[in-house]
C-alpha cells in the first residue's frame, strides 16, 4: 500500500505517557526528589527517568509511529512491533525505578534490576528504532532527517544508560566506573538535546507548515539547522567518550557543545520565524498558539543557560534550567500537538470511512478550544512560576506550581478524552450510518 | 535549474507517422537530472502516464493552432500511483472535475475529493491540484475501488493528483 494509515497503538503511546506524567507530577508534589534532594541523588533519578522516559519518549515514540509514515508516504515498517516496544519500555522503566529506589535504600538494595531494566529498555528502544529507522531511510528528506538523527542520539544514550546501570549493579569494571563518574552530563544532553530536541524540531517544521499553510522551510536552512544540532551531538558523545578515556576532564567538550547548542536554538529559531510569517492561514489554532508558548520556553532556556554560565551559576541553578528545558519546551510542545493529533486520528478514524457518502463533522467540531485553552494556560503559567521559584529556592512554592500544572493537565488530558468520545460532536452528525465509535486506548484500522 | 532537450515530433505526427521511438531514444541520451521539452500537435495524454511511470512530471501548454508544449521534468520525488501497475493509466479520459484544493486547511482538501470521487461516474476522472501528497487519502481511495496517480510539479510547490472511478 502506498500513503499512510492510522497507526493503531498510538493512542495506546500517548495514554501510558501521560500516566507517567501524572506519576511524575504527584512525586514532585508530595516533595520527592529535587529540590528537596540533590540532583544526583537516587529520587530525583527516578523521577527523572519517570519524565524522560515514561512521559517524554514514550509519547514522543507513540507520535512518530503515526507520523514517520506520513513524512515518506510510506506504511511503517513493522505494526506489530510497537505494542511489545511499549510492553518492553514499561517494564524496562518499571525495573529501572526499582532499582533506583533501592540504591537510595527506600526498597531493599537489588541493584540487579537496573541492567535488567537497561536490557529492556534497549530490547524496546530497539524496536523502535529499527522499525522506525527503516521507515524513514526510504525517503530521507527534511523532517526524516532530524527524525534519523533523534533515532542515533537515542541509541546514544541508551548505551550510556546501561553502561551506568550495570556500573551501579558492579558489573561493569573500572572502565564502567569512570563512565559513570564522569559521563551522566554525555547521557542527558544525548537524551534530552538529542533525541528528544532535535526529533520535536524536525517534526514541529512539518506540522507546523501544515496546520498554517506555509510552505515547507527550505531544505538549506533546515539541513544547516540540523547540520548544527547533529554536531552539537556528535561532539559531547564523542568528545566526551574521548575525555573519559584520557580522563581529561569534560569542560572543553559541554563549551563546545553549549556553544553549538546555542547556534542549533538560534537556527532553529531563525526558520520556525520563517514558518510563521510564510503561513496563509492568518487565524492560529490552538494547538500553533500553545506551540508557541513552548518555542518561547525554549528561547527562555537559552536564554537562562547564557546568562548562567556567563555568571559562573550554571551548577547551581541546572536544575532550573532542565526543568524549563523539560516542562516548557518538551513537554509543553508535546502536549499541543498531542491535543491536534488526537483529534485529526480521531475524525479520520471515525468519519474517513464514510466521507463524501455521508455528512461528517469537521476536525475542530470535535474539539472546543475555548475551553482547552485555559488549562494549557494554567500549564505554562505554572511550568513559568516553578521555574522562578527553584531559582528562588523556595520549594514549597515550587510544589504549589507543579501542583497547578497537575490541574492543567488534568484540564487537557479531560479535553483531550472528550475528544476521543465525541463527546463534543452534535448528535445528526456525530455518528452517521457506517461510521464507528472510536476506542479510548488504540485505533482499529 | 532543470536543462531541457528539445524534441519536436511535429512533423512527424503531421506526416501520419509514430513519435513513440523518438521520444523515448530522446529519454536514453537524457544526462541525469536533465528533462526533455516536447513539441506535439495535441495534447499527448497517454504520454504523460508512461512519463510518469519513468519518473517525469509534466506541465502543458497550449501554443497556437492547437499545438502543445509539454516539459517533462524529472520527479525530485518519485510519482506514486496506486498500485494496479501502469498501463491502465494509458484510457484515461479528461477530467470531469477540478478541484484546486491549495488554500484549503488540511483535511479539507481529502473532505473535497472525497466526497467530488463519490460523484463521478464509472471510468470518470477528477483532478486536484493541493499543497501536500496527500498520504491519509490514498488508503481511502484504495478501500473504495478508486485509481490514482499523482505527483509533484517541477517546483515542488503544487501536488497534481488524478482520480478514476472504477468502471
Amino acid at each position: 500500500m502506498i500513503g499512510a494509515s492510522i497507526s493503531r497503538w498510538t493512542m495506546s503511546y500517548f495514554a501510558t505517557a501521560l500516566a507517567w506524567l501524572f506519576v511524575a507530577l504527584a512525586l514532585m508534589v508530595a516533595g520527592f526528589g529535587y529540590p528537596a534532594t540533590h540532583l544526583a541523588s537516587p529520587d530525583t533519578l527516578v523521577l527523572v527517568h519517570v519524565v524522560c522516559i515514561g512521559w517524554l519518549s514514550v509519547a514522543m515514540c507513540g507520535a512518530l509511529f503515526q507520523f514517520v509514515p506520513v513524512l515518506v508516504a510510506k506504511p511503517l515498517f513493522s505494526e506489530k512491533w510497537a505494542l511489545p516496544a511499549l510492553s518492553l519500555l514499561t517494564a524496562g522503566l518499571a525495573a529501572l525505578l526499582v532499582g533506583f529506589l533501592g540504591l537510595g535504600g527506600r526498597l531493599p538494595a537489588w541493584l540487579w534490576l537496573l541492567p535488567i531494566g537497561a536490557v529492556l529498555l534497549i530490547a524496546g528502544f530497539g524496536l523502535v528504532v529499527v522499525d522506525l529507522g527503516l521507515t524513514a531511510w526510504l525517503r530521507p528528506v527534511g523532517p526524516a532527517r532530524f527524525v534519523l538523527a533523534g533515532l542515533a542520539s537515542l541509541c546514544a544514550t541508551a548505551a550510556f544508560g546501561a553502561i551506568f546501570a550495570f556500573a551501579d549493579a558492579g558489573w561493569a569494571g573500572s572502565i564502567g566506573q569512570s563512565v559513570l563518574t564522569t559521563g551522566v552530563p554525555l547521557h542527558a544532553i544525548a537524551g534530552l538535546g538529542g533525541w528528544l530536541t532535535l526529533t520535536a524540531m524536525g517534526v514541529s517544521y512539518r506540522l507546523l507548515s501544515m496546520f498554517m499553510l506555509s510552505p515547507d522551510v527550505d531544505e538549506r536552512k533546515s539541513n544547516m539547522t540540523l547540520a548544527a544540532g547533529a554536531l552539537a551531538i556528535g561532539v559531547a558523545v564523542v568528545g566526551g567518550v574521548v575525555a573519559i578515556w584520557f580522563v581529561s576532564g569534560l569542560n572543553v567538550v559541554l563549551s563546545i557543545t553549549a556553544v553549538l547548542g546555542l547556534a542549533t536554538t538560534a537556527l532553529y529559531g531563525r526558520d520556525v520565524i520563517g514558518i510563521f510569517s510564510g503561513r496563509k492561514r492568518r487565524q492560529l489554532e490552538l494547538n500553533t498558539r500553545m506551540a508557541a508558548l513552548s518555542f518561547a520556553s525554549l528561547a527562555g532556556t537559552a536564554l537562562v543557560g547564557v546568562v548562567l554560565v556567563l555568571t559562573g551559576a550554571f551548577a547551581a541553578y541546572l536544575g532550573a534550567f532542565a526543568f524549563l528545558a523539560i516542562f516548557g519546551w518538551l513537554s509543553g510542545l508535546v502536549l499541543a500537538k498531542l491535543y491536534k493529533i488526537v483529534a485529526f486520528l480521531t475524525w479520520l478514524e471515525t468519519y474517513g470511512p464514510v466521507m463524501g457518502r455521508a455528512p461528517t463533522p469537521r476536525v475542530q467540531d470535535l474539539v472546543s478550544e475555548a475551553r482547552a485553552s485555559k488549562w494549557f494556560v494554567i500549564y505554562y503559567a505554572a511550568v513559568w512560576f516553578g521555574t522562578l521559584m527553584l531559582m528562588a529556592s523556595q520549594p514549597s512554592a515550587f510544589r504549589a506550581a507543579v501542583a497547578m500544572m497537575t490541574v492543567g493537565l488534568i484540564g487537557i488530558v479531560r479535553e483531550v478524552i472528550r475528544t476521543r468520545r465525541l463527546a463534543d460532536v452534535a448528535s445528526p452528525v456525530r455518528l452517521p450510518d457506517g461510521a464507528c465509535a472510536p476506542h479510548l486506548l488504540f485505533a482499529r484500522n | 535549474m532543470t536543462d531541457y532537450i528539445d524534441v519536436d515530433v511535429r512533423p512527424i505526427l503531421r506526416a501520419g507517422g509514430e513519435p513513440f521511438s523518438v521520444i523515448m531514444a530522446a529519454l536514453d541520451r537524457l544526462e541525469p537530472g536533465q528533462g526533455v521539452r516536447l513539441y506535439a500537435t495535441f495534447k499527448p495524454i497517454p504520454l504523460f502516464a508512461v512519463m510518469a511511470d519513468r519518473g517525469f512530471v509534466h506541465s502543458a501548454q497550449a501554443l497556437d493552432a492547437g499545438e502543445w508544449e509539454v516539459l517533462f521534468t524529472p520527479a525530485t520525488t518519485k510519482q506514486t500511483a496506486s498500485p494496479s501497475g501502469t498501463a491502465v493509466f494509458d484510457d484515461w479520459p479528461e477530467p470531469a472535475v477540478t478541484l484546486d484544493n491549495r488554500d484549503l486547511d488540511p483535511p479539507e482538501p481529502m473532505v473535497r475529493i472525497l466526497a467530488a470521487a463519490e460523484k463521478l461516474r464509472p471510468g470518470e476522472t477528477l483532478s486536484a491540484l493541493l499543497r501536500r501528497e496527500p498520504v491519509f487519502l490514498f488508503p481511502q481511495l484504495e478501500k473504495r475501488g478508486f485509481r490514482w496517480l499523482g505527483g509533484f510539479s517541477p517546483d515542488g510547490a503544487t501536488y497534481e493528483l488524478t482520480v478514476r472511478a472504477p468502471s
